[in-house]
């Protein structure tokens, strides 16, 4: 950081306890004017949301524009992007943490919250994508009438265990972070309906010596159980497809292929989100330009991996001499999808590279843009691994082209409303930055300094 | 949460943690039971008050291993009560069913620490808690110290001369 001169000295740690409380206490003061008109205008995507799906359930599923062949369309991309945003919520929250990567302690909540919330959109997918979605429960294995048990050998079903277990930790982990927040809220309450709120749902917490031992060792016990979960939630979604025999699917490199690319597009999405809340909230001492810089070499990082990983497609398809896979992957770049591959390969691949300048990983602007290029083109390439494989398989007579249907597009704008208004109301009702895991970073207290044992 | 020994509690409020410290040392050398509350965890002050490893993690590892047996048994157990073979693969399909006790054991585990650790720290309980400050969650500590009425001065004094703040007497439970 020594070569940002004066901006530096601006951006120092806060020094105490009272003053990390009194900043994020400031976040959820009374609602302004534009928290109401960013809530309302998540509000209407999620009612366009609603409308387009309730026509689709009072219509049928053809008001989509799934159409043989390609019978996964816009909702399995959705839903394989936002799973994919909600990874890296967990990487920092749990895999930082084991490392103790101190710089994971200011975004964290941010990004765990992204997490939850992402998880919750990408939850409604399956169940949008089924024609008849209130037999979802059939995924479930319960004892039935026809004494029959859904296929423990299909990946659709270790998608199922899979989605519905990381939704369940991400939550717990989200939540336990949470309860020595809430209790700082609740102690600091003024009104009443804040000062039930956080009383119940801080549980009771006191901060107590063996409240915090108890804490600290489930918190360690949950990251050690959140970090196998970051790996094996992408590998059994990437399966959904690898599993089966459709050129441009078939591939064993899918599972890490999809972790690194799930990492990638969740720590944009952080940025996304981190970038406004920091400037409304005057939070530049608590996520500092570090942490961008931080942030910003993990996305080169996992970029190189994406972009190793297309290439390697590529290879694979040619050096395998299958007339298929080879068929497959020159369609596309050259095909009737060729600007969705272009914009993926330009917003993954090339955009990224300018992190490579050093004073690019800490200029906001830059990077703000940067990450919506990302998000943008990280939905591009679920969108090219599922609508142009499919739309493009063995046989020529069968090939199709996936138009989008009103009804997709409205429910696609539906889920960005979803994930925002839960955002939107996270950041103003609870600590969106983590009060207790900054404190625990700075120098305790000590009348003599010399006690202190750090 | 628990009660502390004896029928009422001095509570001292400390600016420093070592001042805190300190005053764990005092009640311990006397003999008198404690509760230290503090804005943050501290090593220093865990391996002053609780130094033993906490028991949640065995329950971490039942709750795992309950959780992997139950994938592998509700996996293998449906394909037997429905045996349909599926593109020639076995009718007990061991890698495709490790996914499934993968993600149980996981699932299981979180649970099962949730649920310890909820135990352990007496939580949820929203109403009793000993001694308790609302600065003790912000910046300050409080060493909570349970004695009978009689020594109630005597500890006082004591805490005072650790570099408590304020000292309080209140009714113990």
């Amino acid at each position: 950081m020594g070569h940002h001169g004066t901006q530096e000295h601006k951006e120092e740690a806060p020094v105490t306890y009272a003053e990390v409380d009194s900043t994020v206490a400031k976040m959820m003061e009374p609602p302004t004017l534009g928290w109401y008109i960013l809530l309302a205008t998540c509000l209407l995507c999620v009612g366009v949301g609603a409308a387009s799906w309730t026509r689709q359930i009072l219509v049928g599923i053809g008001e989509s524009g799934k159409s043989h062949p390609i019978s996964w369309g816009a909702y399995i991309t959705n839903f394989v992007f936002w799973v994919g945003i909600a990874h890296s919520g967990t990487l920092i929250s749990a895999v930082l943490y084991l490392f103790r990567a101190k710089f994971r302690n200011s975004i964290y909540r941010l990004a765990e919250a992204m997490t939850v919330f992402a998880v919750l959109t990408a939850g409604l997918f399956p169940l949008i994508h089924l024609g008849r979605p209130w037999f979802f429960y059939w995924l479930m294995p319960y004892p039935n009438q026809m004494a029959l048990w859904p296929n423990f050998r299909s990946p659709l079903l270790w998608d199922v265990f899979a989605v519905s277990t990381y939704l369940t930790v991400s939550a717990t982990f989200f939540i336990v972070g949470l309860i020595p927040d809430v209790a700082i809220m609740r102690d600091r309450a003024k009104t009443t309906f804040r000062k039930v709120l956080y009383t119940v749902t801080a549980l009771g917490w006191s901060g107590s010596h063996t409240q915090w031992k108890h804490y600290t060792s489930a918190y360690l016990l949950f990251a050690a159980f959140a970090t196998p979960l970051v790996v094996s939630v992408h590998s059994v979604v990437s399966w959904d497809f690898a599993v089966s025999i459709v050129p441009g699917w078939h591939a064993t490199i899918f599972p890490p292929y999809f972790v690194a690319g799930a990492i990638f597009s969740g720590v944009a999405m952080v940025m996304t989100l981190a970038i406004p809340i920091r400037a409304v909230y005057k939070l530049e001492r608590l996520i500092t330009l570090q942490h961008f810089d931080a942030m910003s070499k993990l996305i080169m990082l996992t970029s190189g991996v994406v972009s190793y990983a297309y290439i390697t497609e590529f290879y694979t398809a040619w050096y395998s001499n299958n007339p298929f896979e080879r068929a497959q992957f020159w369609f596309r770049p050259f095909g009737d999808y060729w600007i969705a591959f272009w914009i993926m390969a330009f917003c993954n691949c090339m955009a990224p590279l300018a992190l490579w300048y050093k004073p690019l990983r800490t200029n906001i602007a830059f990077l703000f843009v940067l990450s919506i290029f990302i998000n943008i083109g990280m939905w591009f390439e679920r969108f090219n691994i599922i609508v142009q494989s499919l739309s493009h398989d063995f046989i020529p007579a069968v090939w199709g082209y996936y138009n989008f249907s009103w009804v997709d597009v409205g429910i696609t704008i539906g889920a960005f409303g979803w994930f925002g208004m839960w955002m939107t109301l996270f950041i103003k009702f609870f600590p969106a930055v983590a009060i207790m895991e900054i404190k625990e970073i700075l120098p305790p207290p000590m009348r003599n300094e010399h006690a202190h044992g750090h | 949460m628990t009660s502390i020994r004896g029928n009422k509690v001095v509570v001292g409020v400390f600016s420093f943690m070592d001042d805190a410290m300190n005053a764990v040392k005092a009640a311990k050398a006397q003999g008198l039971d404690y509760r230290v509350y503090s804005p943050v965890p501290n090593h220093d002050l865990e391996a002053l008050t609780y130094p033993e490893k906490s028991p949640v993690r065995f329950f971490t590892a039942t709750g795992a291993v309950a959780g992997l047996t139950f994938g592998f048994a509700l996996a293998i157990l449906c394909s037997l009560d429905y045996p349909l073979r599926v593109s020639a693969k076995d009718i007990i399909s061991v890698p495709g069913f490790v996914v499934i006790g993968y993600e149980c054991t996981i699932l299981f585990g979180a649970i099962a620490t949730l649920l310890a650790m909820f135990h352990f720290c007496k939580v949820p309980d929203i109403f009793r808690k000993i001694g308790y400050d609302p600065r003790f969650s912000q910046d300050k500590f409080g060493v909570v110290v349970g004695c009978g009425a009689a020594q109630t001065d005597e500890v006082s004094e004591k805490l005072k001369q650790c570099g408590a703040d304020e000292v309080e007497v209140r009714n113990g439970l």
